[in-house]
Parts: C-alpha cells; structure tokens; sequence
C-alpha cells in the first residue's frame, strides 16, 4: 500500500467516523431530551387534560389543546374525529391508520346493543365523547419504536462495527480509484525513463471521462510525440552515417588513383589514416543508431559460445596481448545477439587496447544475471571519468585511442537487455561489469 | 591488351564510384562493366559474359540480396558483395545466399582487387589438373569441379568446393580457418570475419540436404575445422 493510497484512505475514513460520530452524538442528545419530556407525560393525565379541554370548549379546545403539547409529545399524539381524520390534519402513521381500519369508526348512531345503556363494547383506543355527541379517538403511540429499541439495545456494537466496515469499505474504494491510476503513471514514467518508449497508460484509464483519463489521453500523446521525435533522431543519424559512406568510398578509391600516380607520400598516408577513421566511426553512428531504432523480437541467445566467439577475434586483433578466457558453459539469456556481441566485443576490445599485455575476461551466472566482468592491467581510469565513461565521444583526459564510441555502444546494447554495465579501478587497472538478466530457459 | 582483360560486371547504384574503380582496375587487366539497378544487372548476368560480380546489397528498389537470390538460381559467378560496416546480418544473409566473400563499404580499392585475383584465380580453368578423390560418400572431380555423393551431385559454388575439397585433402584432421581462407577466398582470415564459417555452414546444409551423413565436418573453436570420416561403415 503506497502512502498517497493510505492518506486518502484515512482521511476520507477519518471523515466519515467523524461524522457518524456527531450525527449519533446529536440523535443521542435529541433522544435524552425527548425521553426527559416523555417521562413528565403520563398518558392518563394527558387523557384528563383533553377530556376536560373537549368538555368545556368543544372541538376548538381539543385542538388548542394539542396545540399546546410539547413537540416530541405532540408527535405521539394524535385524536381522530368520526372521519378518520386528525384534528391537526397530520398523516397518521402507517400502523395507527391499520389500527383504526380495523376497528372501524366509532359510530354513535348506531343503536346500543340489549343490556344496560351505559354499556359501551371495548374499543383498542380510548374515546373521548363532547358535549354536542361527537366521539373522538385519542391515541398515544409508544414513546419508541421497536426498531428504535433493536438498534439502541441489543446491537449497538455490531452497528458501530458495520458502520465502520461500511465507511471503511467506501473510502478504500476511493482512495484507490485515485491511486491506482497514479501508481499506473508512475509505472509508465519509469518505463520511459528507462528508455521504452512503446509504453502507454492503459486503455481502460485513457477512456475515463475525468480528469484522470484526460491526463492519460495527454500522457500518451507526450509519449507518442517523444517517440516519433527520438525515432526521426535515430533514423537521420543512420541516414547521415550511410550518406557518408558514398563519398568516403570514392575518397578511398582516388586516394589509391592519385597514390598510383605519384607513388607513397606521406601526405597520402595521413589522408589514409584520417580516412579510415571516419570510415570507423561512421560505423559505429551506424551500429549505435541501429541500437536505438530497435532490433525486432528477442531471442534465445547463448553468451558462452558469444564470449568465446569475441575472445578469438579481439585475440586475433590483437596477438601481442595475453587475453585469458574463464567461463561457465551453458549461460543463456534472451536477446539479441548482434547487439551483446558488440557490447562484449567493445569492453574487450577496449581493455585490450589499454590494458598492457594482460587481459582476463571472464563469464558466470548469479541468481539472476549472467555477468561478464573484463579487467585489464593498464592502471585504470581517473576516479572522476568512471562514471563519463560510457557517454558518447567522452575521452578519459591523457588517454588518445579509441574513437570515444565503443562502450557507449555497449552501455547502450546493455542497456536495451535491462542490464547493467558498471566500471571501477581495481588494483591493476580497469574492471569492467556487465550484467545481463538471465532467461527462464 | 583490352582484348584479353577479364569483364567484371558491378551492380551500384554510385555511378561515380563505378567510374572511379573502372580506372582504378583498368591497368590490372580488369574491364569494369557497370550498372545501376539489380534488374538491368540480372538481364546483364544472363548473357553470361561475366566471370566475376561485384553486387552493392544496399541497393535501391530490388535489393543486393534479393538479386542474388535470382543470380543463383542460374548462375554460379564468383560473387563479391559490398556491405554497411557493421551490418552483419546481410553480410550472414549474403554469404548464405551464395555470395563467395564479401568487402564493408567504404573498401580499399586494394583489398577489392586482392580479392578480385583471389576468386577468379581459384574459379575454373585455374585449378590443378583432373584429379579424382574419394573421401567417404563423397567422390571429387576437381577438373569439373564438382562432388556427387551417390548418383547427386551437389551444387555448391565455387567457394563451397574449394572448402569442401581442402578439408577432404586433410580429411581426419584439423585445418585452420586461416588456411582455409587462404584456399577457398584467397586472402587470410580476418578478426570479426564470419565468411568461412557461414560457408562451412552452407556446405553443411548442403550435405545434409543431399542425405550425406559420411563424411561429416566438426568444429573445433579456436583451432578450425575437420572432415571426419567414419572407415568402419
């Protein structure tokens, strides 16, 4: 759980509690000062009051009457007079109206059964009869009702449990809504920043229609343009590197016409020499764009047999130099093998180049990489060029060789297996370090 | 003196460069025909008077490789082809599709004719006199240059045979690439060069696909490769 995921979450939970809190805090003071005032009603003064305010003023003394209640009271109270109705006019509650359906109106018309006349059939509620005749029912509910008392008695603690269960639900749901898509963000920004620029935030948060998903549609637009511009980037450098090539091929070839005409001069020999550099480093702009625009779908690729492979080669470059080979057999890895092999071969070649007569290379598996590790004896880098190293064109100050491109292009092929590539000074010279995620094979 | 120069055709679309290597190669007794795109270069193939090519892969519209695809199919001309520094897959893909050997361009006109004199000297007519040897399945005729096994005969180019036919003269034992590069392309074997192995490789695929399980080829990393033959069978 990230800290914005459970800020939000508290707060809005927080919040919530709060005012579950104070909304039971208020009914609570509501219903004490109810119960106060029901406590000084007793329902049989109540019936006197009423009976002794119908007898001496009618109808119009009953309601004043009413009138007169306290109003938690006066909501318990109702008379109903031979219509049905409520003298206030109020609705009558649901179980009331049942009640007196039930019980049908009184009806003083009606001629009094046989037996003594001041016999009256029981009836559920009391009726108060005015002067004039008229038979009004007066009824006082319970001062709660049941499902008043269920909830304040027997589960006040389950309540408050799924009242914060419920809260505490509702507000992770939201916090996540609006962290998750974030987190999505951040994923992507570090993918970028690692150099995959074919990732976009989800479709499902790019079709949202708040300002989350209008960020999204925004930050794909960002990353398509990104793309397009590094890809024009890489494809121009290609184009100007096999632009080059042509008039450098023709270079060549009247350097050798005009050699023939007027034999080896020394003049010739530098413009030989100055010619075949460029010719190198236009192959390299050529290899590290090609880096760049990408190499299709990775494979399977064995690096023992690749590290042994460029261990002959540069050994072949290279005769003078004692160039030791230790590995483990049988290293695997998924990628492209064009592009470890340059990375491997501009290290080695590299070390070779520097490094006094001996050099060792040497391949091995830990839990999760393989790593190869080429250290030279030729007294290493300034500690402060290490980490400029692997930047294009950088030259380490005093050191000449080298056209400054050959362990940019294999950080950059390192890079691309989401792999390392570190340099260090070890006793006798520079110790280079890559390491390759190994494959699940 | 024109008369008995070699005509080389070359297939680029850099007219100038043509140009330039014509009179570069003109003293060497080498006529330098040129065109410009792979289908003019086909028609120009066909008529046969060419005894060497020199193919640009990075051709516009039908490209190098594409050509010597089709140039393959009724040509065996020993065939250089002219690559990007670096870009080793079509140099693989070249050397798979036939191409004898192969130059990064920008070239040294230098290397180009060691490499020119190196292919037609070896090419037929150059070779030493009609010999026969038998190495396991495989039965050589140098003059012809060609190898049946059984009643096949394999179609190899130039370069396979002469591969092919320097391991089955040191048939049993190792030969170094530098030595095979010296017999089968002419010139010594360079570091990051994957011309012999892909052409080993090649041969490889044609033995197998003519059912040849005797002699087989083994590499030996480092030191080269060996034609084994197995006497018991």
């Amino acid at each position: 759980m990230n800290s914005l995921l459970l800020r939000i979450f508290l707060s809005f939970w927080l919040i919530i509690v709060l005012i579950i809190l104070s909304a039971a805090t208020a009914g609570f003071l509501y219903a004490e000062r109810a119960r106060a005032s029901l406590q000084s009603f007793e329902v049989s003064d109540a019936m006197l009051e009423a009976s002794e305010s119908l007898q001496t003023r009618g109808r119009d003394g009953l309601i004043d009457w009413l009138n007169s209640l306290p109003s938690v009271t006066a909501s318990l109270v109702f008379v109903i007079d031979e219509r049905g109705r409520d003298l206030l006019d109020r609705r009558l509650p649901p179980p009331v109206e049942l009640a007196m359906r039930r019980s049908g109106q009184p009806d003083m018309r009606r001629p009094p059964p046989r037996g003594p006349g001041n016999l009256r059939p029981a009836r559920p509620f009391a009726e108060l009869v005015s002067p004039d005749g008229e038979v009004f029912t007066l009824i006082v509910l319970p001062p709660q009702s049941a499902v008043g008392r269920w909830v304040t008695e027997r589960s006040r603690l389950s309540f408050v449990v799924i009242a914060l269960l419920a809260s505490g639900g509702v507000s992770y749901l939201l916090a996540r809504a609006i962290s998750g898509p974030i987190r999505r963000f951040r994923e992507s920004t570090v993918a970028i920043a690692g150099g995959d620029l074919d990732t976009r935030i989800d479709e499902r948060i790019e079709q949202r229609r708040d300002e989350i998903g209008g960020l999204a549609q925004d930050f794909n637009r960002m990353v398509r343009k990104l793309q397009l511009a590094w890809r024009r980037q890489a494809e121009l450098t290609s184009n100007v590197s096999h632009e080059l090539r042509s008039p450098l091929a023709r270079l060549k070839i009247a350097l050798e016409l005009a050699r023939r005409q007027t034999g080896d001069l020394p003049e010739l020999d530098r413009i030989d020499v100055e010619t075949e550099k460029l010719d190198v480093l236009v192959g390299q702009l050529l290899t590290l764009s090609r880096l760049d625009t990408g190499q299709g779908e990775p494979e399977v690729v064995n690096l023992s047999e690749l590290v042994a492979g460029v261990h002959d080669d540069v050994r072949f470059e290279f005769p003078d130099q004692d160039i030791e080979l230790t590995q483990e057999d049988g290293v695997f890895v998924d990628g492209f093998a064009t592009a470890l092999r340059s990375a491997v071969e501009n290290v080695l070649r590299n070390a070779a180049i520097h490094g006094r007569k001996s050099v060792r290379l040497h391949l091995t598996v830990d839990s999760s990489s393989a790593v190869i590790v080429v250290s030279d004896h030729g007294g290493g880098v300034p500690e402060d060029s290490l980490k400029q190293l692997f930047d294009a064109f950088y030259r380490v100050p005093g050191q000449s060789p080298g056209s400054g491109l050959g362990l940019a292009i294999a950080a950059r092929a390192v890079a691309m297996h989401g792999g390392t590539i570190t340099a260090r000074n070890d006793d006798t010279g520079l110790m280079v370090e890559i390491r390759i995620p190994i494959s699940a094979v | 003196m024109t008369e008995t120069a070699v005509p080389i055709l070359m297939i680029d679309d850099d007219e100038a460069l043509a140009e330039m290597l014509r009179e570069y190669l003109a003293p060497e007794r080498l006529a330098l025909d040129s065109v410009t795109s792979g289908e003019v270069g086909i028609h120009s193939l066909k008529s046969g008077d060419h005894r060497l090519l020199i193919l640009d892969i990075m051709l516009p519209g039908t490209s190098g490789l594409d050509v010597l695809k089709q140039l393959r199919s009724f040509s065996d001309i020993p065939t250089i082809m002219l690559t990007a520094k670096g870009d080793d897959v079509d140099r693989i893909l070249g050397l798979e599709l036939g191409a004898d050997d192969y130059l990064s361009k920008p070239f040294n006109p230098r290397e180009l004719l060691a490499r020119i004199k190196a292919l037609l000297r070896r090419s037929p007519g150059g070779g030493t006199a009609g010999k026969r040897l038998q190495v396991g399945e495989l039965a050589f005729d140098v003059s012809a240059q060609r190898v049946t096994a059984g009643d096949a005969v394999l179609r190899l180019t130039g370069t396979e045979f002469a591969l092919l036919q320097c391991l089955a003269r040191s048939a049993g034992s190792i030969v170094s690439k530098d030595e095979l590069s010296q017999t089968a392309l002419g010139r010594r074997h360079m570091p990051y060069d994957r011309s012999i192995d892909t052409h080993v490789s090649n041969v490889r695929g044609k033995l197998a696909d003519a059912g040849v399980t005797n002699p087989q080829i083994q590499s030996r990393r480092g030191l080269g490769y060996a034609l084994l033959v197995d006497d018991s069978a």
